[in-house]
């Protein structure tokens, strides 16, 4: 279709507002795609710019020299191949989880819903060492892992590599399927199940034939998600792959840019961006072409799907699940806060890594993290932060999933749609390094952000704008559009139909949206490590620095209070928004 | 004709917007060519005496520091103590992300940090203090007792190292290994860990070292071999065929010296592995259960010793306090340095200082084997001897 005929049928088509009930208002998509373009496209563009600061040598060596096949292409294929399983598989798990908790009368559904959702709360590094903890072999040296330590031997494979890696990183973003997918079940109009069952379809063709094809658009956004996260993830490939020299193009990545290799990282990161970005445009095109409205002006009480005999073996499953993927990890990071030598209980438990004062013979002087000036001003930056990402990605989330219902199809509507989810591919590190070489001076009316709170704020909201992006998007495509056409004839201008009419019925969707932002940014550590001056720490900076100074039990005590902050900010989210639980409503 | 007229608007605010970027793209290049080390306000100060100094610095209030080491937890405690209401504002980061972090700070003008205290000096030298963002300081009462080596282009206040440590539990009579060839033999195949060099600049510079140093590696080959060394095809140097053995001999990476420190020197392993890391690190052996010793002996060399430098950043907000803290961390005139170098005095740290004692515990630095590296040949090596690395799998 070429331009004039798309501009000469825009014009025929609309010559009065209400003649086109619902439709967004035209400045909504040009300025929504001008902050995407400041949010996106000029770190984008600087990426790419960067590669291009030596002509084309830096290309050179990454595609075609005798590094290229260690710097690019193993990495690039060990990269596809755990993005992709991560996606399947991660999606599957949580997906099954979702639809026993929302549809079926699986017994503790409280519980297991809730223990669906903690994994992604745990920062992914977490739960690779707990990995450690349980399958270390002899590889390494030093200690060994609970199995080995039993006396049998772990294989290598199974330690180290693509196969923990996978694993590792499909129990972390499960819990981000299981969010997307819940959402969306939650908001499946219960009449159609109901007119299903009584039409006499069997459970598995209810799920088969009418739950799963409604939930789609969340399916197919929790898998893109799910694989552009896997792809960028760094710490979980760092830590379990390294001993075998296993590398993804991340961990190639990031070795680049901190040893000053800055360009050919950026080369890298360009690739990586490419390669995804082709996938999401198969993806995003496998579903945008149907409607998918299923909230109707009416709802009411579910009516939930038997499993029969089948309840309490999928009940005991998925508790064990839940078990092995939260609270190990969870009690593996409280306990290593507590050893008084690390990772060791030769010299028994200690409090002192909390609540001890300053003492020169332990940790080189550290006080305990309570009493530490550090400790306590990261705390409120980091709060300050999550919610001022939170809320500024929420808004836009909104916003884009409104225009992505209302004006699909559009070409402004579909390039909003790419662009928004683009940050997901940068990895954190690069796309903090994009945003110091973006900001770092004036930029037009904008003077140097380095070092200031709103340069944290605009990358945060930036990594983040996938999330709400998508949440915004699936929440979206559920709302008839029925609805405002009605309230466009009642004369409803766009401001009003969207905060009396949209902003209600998606509010369930984006609330878990910001909660997900919330949750992404008070663990963050790729993103911020570099925006981060030592006048504004934040938390996972902190526990970062701990680490490194190999004061592990520091490291784990704030590593906890995060989780702890980030479960806090889910329960307080629910209680706001009840409907935010789609499990608990019965 | 709405809709031409949107795509009008978008156009141009998107050209606008990328216009812009590239601008912000080429400035800061075009900039930091014409940048030549500035005249910068250290005259100022190199006149002052340490009480004009003391009292300029306590008007400042407080001196911000990044670290390399997490030892600058008790100097800010010493130095507090000695100076109230002087605060250290202490960061510990690595060398490599503060030579990020400086660069940041220095072209968008919004300079946080007065003090860098860093290793990495190949790097250092040949960027930071080249661009003029890092300059040097030296107390005048420490210029007669610093060799000048250690006071060109930045001051150091002692060396720190890389070497090849054993367990020495588990091998009582000295270290297993008395070459470093005998790492690339079957017996000490997948028994080497070391830290990521493509990770870590201070582990790339070891390896820079060792190829800058093919000439003594060669003679090391015959000593062990019995015949002179025959390069592989495509191979330059023995200091590269070295590498490259050993990492067909299933050399293990690891990602932080700390995980190093712990498969080596945990003790009551059986047969645990070699490794290259910190020779100080050897003073946390009683408190974290480890045996870790260095294996001084090892022909041609363990590894390498560099020194830890001061950088007193350009523009720095607090100039006089920056330069008191400095002075402090050379220590004062007690023959072990005194509080402000404690931390620093510990075995396998060997301070600069021509007056300072030597420690008993430790091997003398006389006898001490590691190569000191050369900051500016291995800045010119460094990039190829990273990507004849990453060629190796």
């Amino acid at each position: 279709m070429t331009a004039s005929a798309t501009g000469a049928r825009a014009a025929a088509a609309r010559p009065r507002a209400w003649q086109r009930p619902g439709r967004p208002p035209a400045w909504l998509g040009v300025s929504l795609l001008a902050t995407l373009s400041l949010l996106v496209v000029l770190p984008l563009a600087r990426l790419v710019l960067a590669t291009f600061s030596q002509g084309t040598s830096v290309w050179e060596q990454v595609l075609a020299s005798e590094i290229a096949e260690n710097l690019l292409w193993r990495p690039l294929g060990a990269s596809l191949v755990v993005g992709l399983t991560t996606a399947v598989l991660a999606t599957a798990l949580g997906a099954t989880l979702a639809g026993l908790v929302v549809l079926t009368d699986l017994p503790g559904r409280r519980i297991i819903g809730t223990l669906a959702t903690l994994p992604f709360i745990i920062p992914s590094f977490a739960i690779a060492l707990a990995w450690d903890v349980v399958f270390r072999n002899e590889r390494i040296g030093g200690h060994v892992g609970v199995i080995h330590g039993l006396g049998l031997p772990v294989p290598d494979w199974l330690a180290w590599g693509i196969v923990p890696v996978t694993a590792v990183l499909v129990i972390h973003y499960s819990s981000l399927a299981f969010g997307l997918v819940a959402a969306a079940l939650a908001s499946v109009n219960a009449d159609l199940l109901e007119a299903a069952e009584v039409a006499g379809a069997g459970r598995a063709r209810v799920l088969r034939g009418i739950a799963l094809p409604l939930v789609s658009p969340a399916l197919s956004a929790a898998a893109l998600l799910v694989f552009a996260e896997a792809v960028s993830n760094f710490a979980v490939p760092a830590l379990l792959g390294l001993p075998v020299r296993f590398h993804t193009l991340s961990t190639r990545l990031v070795g680049a840019i901190e040893t000053g290799q800055t360009e050919r990282g950026f080369a890298l990161a360009v690739i990586l961006i490419a390669v995804a970005a082709v996938l999401l445009w198969a993806g995003a095109g496998a579903t945008s072409r149907r409607s998918f409205a299923t909230i109707g002006g009416r709802g009411g009480r579910r009516k939930r799907l038997s499993l029969g005999r089948w309840r309490w073996p999928a009940f005991a499953v998925a508790l064990a699940a839940g078990i092995v993927t939260t609270v190990v990890p969870s009690a593996a990071l409280l306990l290593g806060s507590l050893y008084e030598r690390p990772g060791s209980l030769d010299r028994g438990l200690t409090g002192h890594y909390w609540i001890g004062a300053a003492d020169a013979a332990i940790a080189q002087g550290q006080p305990g993290i309570f009493r530490s000036d550090q400790f306590v001003s990261a705390s409120v930056t980091t709060v300050a932060l999550g919610l001022a990402v939170a809320l500024a990605a929420s808004v836009l989330g909104l916003l884009i999933g409104y225009l992505l219902s209302r004006d699909a199809g559009s070409r402004l509507a579909s390039l909003v749609g790419q662009l928004s989810l683009m940050p997901i591919l940068i990895p954190g590190i690069a796309l903090g390094a994009a945003f110091i070489a973006l900001f770092a001076r004036p930029l037009g009316p904008v003077p140097a952000l380095y070092g200031t709170f709103a340069l944290l704020v605009i990358a945060g909201a930036a990594a983040t704008l996938p999330f709400a992006a998508q949440s915004g998007r699936a929440a979206a495509a559920q709302v008839a559009t029925e609805l405002e056409e009605a309230a466009t004839v009642a004369g409803a201008r766009f401001p009003r139909r969207l905060g009396a009419i949209f902003l209600p019925l998606v509010s369930r969707g984006l609330v878990a949206g910001a909660v997900l932002v919330f949750v992404k940014m008070v663990r963050d550590l790729g993103l911020v490590i570099l925006l981060v001056v030592p006048t504004t720490p934040l938390l996972s900076v902190v526990a970062f620095r701990y680490a490194s100074e190999n004061f592990v039990q520091f490291a784990n005590a704030v590593t906890v209070v995060i989780v702890l902050a980030s479960i806090a900010a889910t329960l307080v989210a629910q209680r706001v928004q009840r409907a935010t639980q789609p499990w608990g409503a019965s | 004709m709405r809709g031409s007229l949107t795509r009008l608007t978008i156009a141009a605010t998107l050209l606008a917007l990328v216009a812009s970027a590239c601008g912000g793209g080429t400035a800061p290049g075009a900039t930091t060519i014409t940048a030549t080390p500035a005249p910068t306000p250290t005259d100022r100060f190199a006149a002052m005496d340490q009480q004009a100094l003391e009292a300029e610095a306590r008007k400042e209030g407080q001196v911000v520091v990044y670290s390399f080491t997490s030892r600058i937890a008790a100097v800010k405690k010493a130095f507090e103590e000695k100076y109230p209401g002087i605060t250290v504002n202490a960061t510990d980061i690595s060398s490599t992300e503060q030579i990020t972090r400086i660069k940041a700070e220095q072209e968008s003008g919004n300079v946080k940090v007065d003090v860098a205290y860093i290793s990495d000096v190949p790097v250092v030298f040949g960027e930071l203090v080249q661009k003029g963002w890092l300059a040097s300081y030296v107390p005048s009462s420490f210029k007669a007792r610093v060799p000048k080596q250690y006071q060109e282009p930045l001051l150091a206040n002692r060396l720190s190292t890389k070497v090849l440590m054993y367990n020495e539990q588990a091998h009582p009579g000295g270290p297993p290994v008395s070459n470093l060839w005998e790492l690339t033999d079957a017996r000490w195949k997948g028994k080497v860990v070391m830290v990521d060099p493509l990770v870590r600049g201070d582990y790339l510079d070891l390896m820079t070292e060792i190829v800058l140093r093919s000439d003594e590696m060669a003679k090391a080959y015959e000593a062990h071999f019995k015949k002179p060394i025959a390069l592989g095809s495509g191979v330059k140097t023995a200091g590269e065929q070295w590498i490259r053995d050993l990492y067909k001999n299933d050399l293990i990476l690891a990602k932080s010296t700390d995980v190093v420190n712990a498969a080596v020197g945990k003790t009551g392993q059986a047969s645990p592995p070699v490794g290259f890391t910190t020779y100080s690190d050897r003073r946390d052996n009683a408190k974290n259960g480890w045996a870790l010793q260095v294996a001084n002996t090892v022909t041609p060399a363990p590894g390498i010793s560099f020194p830890a430098v001061f950088g007193v950043t350009k523009g720095a907000p607090h100039p006089a306090a920056a330069r008191l803290l400095i002075t402090f961390m050379m220590g004062d005139e007690t023959p072990t340095g005194g509080p402000g170098f404690a931390p620093f005095y510990v075995p396998g740290d060997y301070a600069v200082r021509t007056d300072i004692q030597a420690l008993k515990d430790a091997i003398p630095f006389a006898e001490f084997r590691a190569w000191p590296i050369d900051a500016a040949k291995s800045f010119a090596r460094r990039q190829e001897v990273n990507d004849l690395i990453l060629k190796l799998k």
